[in-house]
């Protein structure tokens, strides 16, 4: 049984392939019915489906595929010509395989598709009766048995010394032979009275015809799988097939030398293995991140060290290595955007022929690549911009005609690659978007409001289509007009971190840009700094940074806006999105990150910018799944992990924050001023180097009672400030201190808002003018200078904490 | 084969057999302290322990879980026990502890008062959740009594799960 399943799925995954290939290529068909070369390379598509799947017995698959195969016979021998109505049945019985192909990948069976009214249409075009029995289980399974040296005599190397009409020859003669021994079969049937569901007998002599004229090893030696080989050889073709541009599948096929060297350079390898890889390069791009940062520290601390150079060298070798991997590895993931242009030949055709107009498509850059995870993405997508550009933008032959256009609509679909972007532009020369109209339009849905239109730019009132609920057709169609379509487009672009550009001309056509990142798993990023906290934002949003005062900033509606150049731009404050506590006080100063999205912007104020880093985004796992606002978290350089900003979120967000509380709620801190019951209250700290000196001040203030904590320079000062541990009336500082210095602390404290109304009192021997200006600048409020009496000591501090003297015994 | 032999591995059998007896009966438990109690979750559970260390905020959840930290390039979330249990903040001190714990792909770190020790307690000597807190929805796993202690035995899977 699991023999099975692994045939069950490289068959399934051949199948899938093919037919993939075999939309395409049956368009192509229709505009050049005389293409012998497509047409064999479609009928071998049928052939081989066909094949296999009776193998597997799934016989209404089989069924179904036998008669296509019939009708694509007639027309490789020119006994058939292919019109629209032809193919129209052919392309239905495709769709009819596809639908089966799903429900046997799902379900492992092929039951529940009924397939006999195509299979009877089918049937008079190849010019039956349509009296076809309903699905057969033994007719087509002996089919097979007789198929397979046919297979071997039109694609192994036979095949090559035969001239064309050797090859027809045969092919006919094994066809009559076939549909005679149909007949019969079918004679026996009604005969038997309808109920053969037989296995397959063995074709042992072809097996063993089989191995004679194939010399190469197979992994199956035993006769059971003999039939599935007919698709190996194939699958290898096809691959070969995709990186050719012409569908030459024949060409590809028939030299076995070549194909059999094909089979050696592709490996099929599980997605979740390459997943797993991109994973490791991840953990690597962090770790050469971290060595980056700790060669900058090396560097600083011994400078001009022989040593040093080497180390340089490495770090840079490791750095370039690392990104070359990881190119290496983002490139194995990467799959033709081709897999997702396949489909629209077809879908235009089917298109044109139910709009009644005619439209052509011209597809470019089909080899450029993209991360498979986006490929998958990007396929509705493009659907319904296609289907929208089919629908509104090309317009009717006679309207083209009478607008000196030509009468066919073009509809061009091209990708490329720009910067770090893959870039696919749908370009239509239809009508063009009017800004006018849909304004109007979304006026009359409610969607915008009139102040809105009005202030709407031209680009701000194309992207009203993406808007959900928003429709141009007066009626709803098969193709359009429920107004969910490309709503689609903006979520799904967005989701992979894309941007969409709608450009248009009336009267000309249109153009829609969707610019895609190439990975999503690294990504550029822009750091930021809000009071203590680091938040990277993917660099692809932001389209500039500004730095402005406060006073540049407007609160117009109780919302917060500024002038950047000719526009009103407005802001949120990043703190007020991600409920940052106020610890410190804002400066002058902020900066601006200014984000796109679309033609949607928004200005993000953040405190300090840090720069611009490579970061691998990781999930924040199941717990803590679905955040608003936040896109992941990512590791950074020193190990601490930064938090990664999900624009289409916040721009989301912003919305509902009212105005900033930029221009500062300074609320007092009542720590500070809590009642004081005794004198033990009063907490006073001594930050001073030599302990000697902590020792006087101890000793000058312990007849007051009051709690005493020391520390014996400016970090570690701030280090118990930050803890928050005590509340603090005030701080004794000395100046000259290692690490960090008095003047330096305190300007540091002052930074806090909780702290900025401690005293602070500079205890030192610098008597100097500028020292005690010094002093002042960096908000110290007395200076004492050594030496000192002790009861002066006490007095200042006193007279600085409020001290009650009822609790002086 | 001589009967010597058979008997020696015969022999190693049913030694094998007994200490797999033993270890049915005996649940392994690592101990820890939040605010009074003693609570305790199986060793298997346990990931690793670790001293605390830098963590980043994250907004918008609820006030104990407190952000998430980096283990050796994974980022987990960090949630502090005594707030989960509704008891008040309390700053890190020397004994203050991270423990990972995982339930198959769920990670994520406890911060907890302070470690006890290593708990080897007969199956027997468990008893279920108090009557009075009953559900599904319960973090209790069961009551191990030891000698003049009482220990809380926690789901980890309930620990792990989300509930906001």
């Amino acid at each position: 049984m699991d023999e099975f399943q692994e045939i069950l799925q490289d068959f399934l995954v051949e199948a899938f392939e093919l037919v993939e290939k075999l939309d395409e290529d049956l368009v192509e068909l229709e505009a050049t019915p005389e293409d012998l070369e497509l047409l064999n390379g479609i009928f071998r598509v049928a052939h081989t489906i066909k094949g296999a799947s009776s193998f597997l017995n799934f016989d209404v698959l089989t069924h179904l595929t036998h008669h296509m195969e019939d009708v694509l016979n007639k027309a490789r021998h020119g006994e058939l010509i292919i019109t629209p109505d032809v193919m129209d049945v052919v392309l239905e019985s495709i769709d009819l395989m596809k639908t089966l192909l799903n429900i046997i990948r799902d379900t492992s069976s092929d039951a529940g598709v009924d397939v006999s009214e195509c299979v009877v249409r089918l049937d008079k075009i190849s010019g039956g009766d349509g009296d076809v029995p309903v699905p057969q289980a033994s007719a087509p399974i002996i089919n097979v048995v007789e198929e397979e040296p046919e297979v071997e005599d039109e694609n192994e190397p036979d095949y090559d010394n035969m001239s064309d009409d050797d090859v027809e020859a045969e092919i006919q003669r094994l066809l009559e032979q076939r549909q005679a021994e149909d007949k019969a079969k079918r004679a026996a049937k009604v005969a038997a009275g309808e109920e053969v569901l037989a296995p397959p007998p063995e074709p042992n002599e072809e097996t063993s015809s089989q191995n004679a004229k194939e010399s190469k090893p197979e992994k199956k030696p035993e006769p059971k799988a003999e039939p599935i080989k007919a698709p190996v050889p194939r699958a290898s073709t096809n691959a070969n097939s995709t990186s050719d541009d012409e569908d030459s599948d024949a060409k590809a096929a028939a030299p076995a030398k070549r194909s059999n060297t094909t089979v050696d350079q592709t490996i099929r390898v599980d997605v979740k293995r390459l997943d797993h890889l991109m994973n490791l390069i991840g953990e690597l791009v962090l770790a050469k991140n971290r060595l980056i940062k700790i060669n900058d520290d090396v560097e600083e601390r011994y400078e001009g060290e022989e040593f040093l150079e080497e180390l340089n060298q490495v770090v840079s070798i490791v750095s370039l290595v690392t990104t070359d991997l990881q190119i290496a590895v983002m490139k194995t993931r990467m799959l033709p955007i081709g897999k997702v242009f396949n489909k629209f030949p077809r879908m235009i055709r089917d298109l044109s022929r139910e709009l009644n107009k005619k439209i052509e498509l011209v597809i470019k850059g089909e080899e450029t690549e993209l991360d498979k995870s986006i490929v998958e993405e990007i396929g509705d997508p493009l659907v319904h911009i296609i289907r929208n550009s089919c629908d509104h933008g090309i317009e009717t032959p006679d309207v083209r005609l009478a607008n000196g256009k030509s009468e066919t609509g073009t509809i061009s679909l091209k990708a490329y690659n720009e910067g770090n972007q893959i870039v696919i532009q749908i370009d239509d020369d239809g009508k063009g978007l009017n800004a006018e109209i849909l304004k109007s339009k979304a006026l009359e849905k409610g969607l915008i409001s009139e102040k809105e239109a009005d202030n709407m730019g031209e680009k701000e009132a194309f992207m009203l289509i993406m808007k959900p609920g928003f429709s141009m057709a007066a009626a709803v169609t098969n193709v359009s007009g429920r107004g969910v379509g490309m709503d689609v487009v903006k979520t799904n672009i967005e989701k992979v971190n894309g941007i969409i550009d709608i450009e248009s001309e009336t009267g000309v056509g249109s153009s829609v840009k969707l610019k895609i990142p190439l990975t999503l798993a690294i990504i550029q990023a822009l750091l930021v700094g809000v009071q203590e906290e680091a938040y990277a934002i993917p660099l692809s949003s932001v389209l500039e940074t500004v730095r402005i005062s406060k006073d540049e900033i407007y609160t117009v509606e109780s919302r917060s806006v500024m002038r950047l150049r000719d526009d009103v731009l407005s802001l949120v404050h990043i703190g007020d999105i991600f409920e940052v506590e106020r610890i410190l006080d804002s400066s002058e100063h902020a900066y601006v990150v200014v984000l796109g999205l679309g033609a949607q912007k928004l200005g993000l104020i953040v405190d300090s910018l840090v720069g611009q880093e490579e970061i691998v985004i990781k999930s924040l796992g199941e717990y803590l799944k679905g955040i608003e606002g936040i896109a992941g978290a990512t590791i950074r350089g020193d190990g601490g992990v930064t938090l990664i900003v999900d624009v289409v979120a916040l721009m989301e967000i912003a919305k509902n924050v009212k105005a900033t509380s930029m221009i500062s709620d300074q609320k007092s801190e009542s720590a500070q001023s809590r009642e004081k019951t005794k004198a033990s209250d009063y907490t006073i700290m001594i930050v001073d180097d030599s302990k000697t000196d902590r020792m006087i001040m101890r000793k000058s203030l312990e007849a007051t009672g009051m709690s005493l904590v020391e520390a014996s320079d400016g970090l570690e000062a701030l280090n118990i400030l930050k803890q928050g541990d005590y509340n603090f009336d005030a701080m004794l500082i000395d100046i000259e201190m290692p690490r960090m210095d008095g003047y330096t602390l305190a300007t540091e404290i002052k930074k806090y808002n909780r702290y900025k109304q401690m005293p602070l009192i500079a205890v030192t021997s610098r008597t100097g003018k500028s020292d005690r200006m010094r002093g002042v600048e960096s908000g110290m409020v007395e200076y004492i200078t050594k030496p000192y009496s002790a009861d002066y000591l006490s007095s200042v501090v006193q007279r600085n904490v409020n001290f009650k003297s009822e609790f002086l015994s | 084969m001589s009967d010597k032999l058979k008997q020696v591995i015969s022999r190693q059998n049913k030694q094998q057999n007994e200490s797999i007896d033993q270890s049915d009966d005996i649940v392994q438990l690592v101990g820890f302290i939040i605010g009074e109690e003693e609570y305790a979750v199986p060793i298997l559970s346990i990931q690793e322990i670790i001293k605390p260390f830098t963590w980043t905020r994250v907004p918008q959840v609820p006030k104990y879980v407190m952000g998430v930290f980096n283990l050796r390039g994974a980022v987990i979330p960090l949630i502090d026990l005594r707030l989960k249990f509704g008891l008040s903040e309390k700053k890190h001190s020397d004994e203050t502890r991270f423990i990972v714990m995982k339930d198959r792909d769920d990670v994520a770190g406890f911060v907890i008062d302070r470690l006890t020790m290593a708990i080897r307690i007969k199956k027997a000597n468990i008893g279920p959740a108090p009557d009075t807190i009953n559900g599904d929805n319960t973090m209790i796993d069961g009551v191990g009594k030891q000698e003049d202690r009482i220990i809380t035995i926690l789901k980890v899977n309930k620990l792990l799960e989300r509930d906001f």
